[in-house]
């Protein structure tokens, strides 16, 4: 399987470490009907990490930081719009992307090193970028422990939470934070194209086969944590790429879930 | 002490004026109706009495106090919205609605049970919520309201979508807990014959307050007419 190997070892704890953080998060994010957020969010990282290249700024850092403004953006304009959620996100989605194209445009002798944050490679992990995951999930974790009952209340129904003084605006930017820094990171393991494919897939699968929300998260993380962890040895067997095959697990499962999926 | 007083509100959404220098009363333990058509501002009023939406001018006050001086107490206000926003694919059952959106405080499972009962739906603990019916979620808000032990409830267009038998199975579950634990009711409601049968004081919005009395004195063709702009009449559902 190849566990003697040391970065064999090491993108099994990535694998590990994301296939528990984006579940985590993906159960508000399906739960929201935020799917497509989390798209705008990996291209706007991938216009942060193009932005940094061109600037000298490690791409990691600009990554997050431009995928937290833009992710503050569309919360603003959310909360003080009367533009509709989906078109906010369709114009952030659409800007990202063209700057992100346009910076590429002058990187001439950077692209194969950007082509490496396009599609993501769990095998390339080192030390580092282990701790800056473990980090967040430790963080992420901590986050939704505390606010997991107002972040939940308002997912249901933003008037009944508002109505008993749940700070609403606050608790939506701590989520959209949370979830930019997330991708961004995550960007490094799976790639920008199948980065919101964790977040989702886990969770949308887990819906199909949960009779309560308690269970949904339990099934979410046992999900993303299979699909990590088979579709990288599975990607090792095969010798596949590993980002697509993660993800090609977490489909399975899904498809799987429908069997189990109630009539309603 | 009047439960709700609201003294010339104006509410303005952009530069739309939705409610303007709307000034009205409902006392302790009265079912208030707010009706009107359409875009007048109901369910603006609903929320503005709530703290959901800022004013541009005027008082409101919940038994005496402005809404940002109840402070804990806030948490005790009963509101039952217009629908939930909820993808009925997503598993959350009765219980966790409830344990979700009642504060710690207020919060103990035999109570859960013992407010399910109190509006006869006792057996939907385990359910979940897309399973259940109009009524049936409706009843369910309204016990989840319960566990916090309220004096003011409001409720949007409660009875929307639900079919005639459970219709009439909610709003006197209302009436036996208005009457048996002094709740005061506001709420909008588009159904004249319910507000007929079952309001002890009718308000009348279109932007601004156009008439306020009893259920005897409002529902008249003429007022009706005033405040929908064309004739309107109350017809009164008959069991079969």
């Amino acid at each position: 399987m190849g566990l003697e190997y040391p970065f064999m070892q090491r993108a099994l704890l990535a694998a590990i470490l994301m296939g528990t953080l984006c579940p985590l998060l993906g159960v508000f994010v399906v739960v929201r009907r935020m799917s497509f957020f989390g798209d705008a969010i990996a291209h706007s990282a991938f216009t942060g990490i193009a932005l940094g290249l061109l600037l000298g700024v490690d791409p990691s850092y600009s990554a997050v930081g431009f995928a937290v403004v833009v992710a503050l953006g569309m919360g603003y304009l959310q909360a003080n719009s009367r533009i509709p959620s989906d078109t906010i996100i369709g114009v952030f989605f659409s800007g990202a992307a063209a700057i992100g194209i346009l910076l590429i445009g002058l990187l001439q002798g950077y692209r194969v090193n950007l082509f490496s944050f396009l599609f993501g490679d769990i095998l390339t992990v080192d030390a580092g970028n282990l701790m800056v995951v473990g980090a967040l999930l430790i963080v992420v974790g901590a986050v939704i422990t505390v606010l997991r009952r107002p972040l939940l209340q308002i997912a249901l129904n933003r008037d009944l939470a508002a109505a008993q003084g749940v700070p609403v605006s606050l608790m939506e930017y701590t989520l959209m934070v949370l979830l930019a820094v997330t991708v961004a990171v995550s960007i490094k393991l799976v790639g920008i194209i199948l980065v919101t494919a964790m977040l989702i897939i886990p969770a949308a699968a887990a819906r199909n086969v949960s009779k309560t929300l308690h269970q949904m998260f339990g099934f979410a993380l046992v999900f993303g944590v299979f699909s990590a962890v088979v579709g990288l040895f599975g990607s090792y067997a095969l010798n596949t790429a590993s980002g697509p095959t993660i993800v090609l697990v977490g489909i399975a499962l899904f498809i799987a879930s429908l069997v189990r999926l109630p009539a309603r | 002490m009047p439960a709700l007083e609201v003294e010339n509100l104006t509410v303005m959404l952009g530069d739309h004026t939705i409610l303007e220098d709307v000034s009205l009363t409902v006392d302790a333990g009265e079912m208030a109706a707010i009706i009107g058509p359409n875009g007048a501002g109901k369910t603006t009023l609903l929320k503005a009495a709530l703290g959901l939406l800022p004013s541009k001018s005027g008082v409101i006050k919940i038994f005496g106090q402005s809404i940002g001086a109840l402070g804990s107490e806030r948490a005790r206000l009963g509101y039952v919205p217009q629908k939930l926003d909820l993808d009925r694919t997503i598993p959350v059952t009765v219980h966790e609605l409830i344990k979700i959106n009642t504060p710690r405080a207020f919060y103990k499972k035999e109570k859960v049970a013992k407010a399910l009962a109190e509006v006869d739906a006792e057996k939907l603990l385990t359910r979940q919520i897309g399973q259940l019916s109009g009524g049936e979620l409706q009843r369910v808000l309204i016990a989840m309201n319960l566990l916090r032990d309220p004096k003011l409830m409001f409720l949007d267009e409660p009875s929307t979508g639900i079919d005639r038998e459970g219709e009439r199975l909610f709003y006197d579950v209302l009436e036996h807990l208005r009457k048996n634990r002094n709740i005061t009711v506001v709420m909008v409601s588009h159904d004249l014959s319910v507000v007929y049968r079952y309001a002890s004081r009718v308000l009348c919005i279109n932007r601004k307050l156009m008439c306020q009395g009893t259920p005897g004195d409002i529902l008249s063709d003429e007022t009706l007419e005033r405040l929908y702009g064309h004739a309107t009449a109350v017809y009164e559902h008959h069991d079969d």
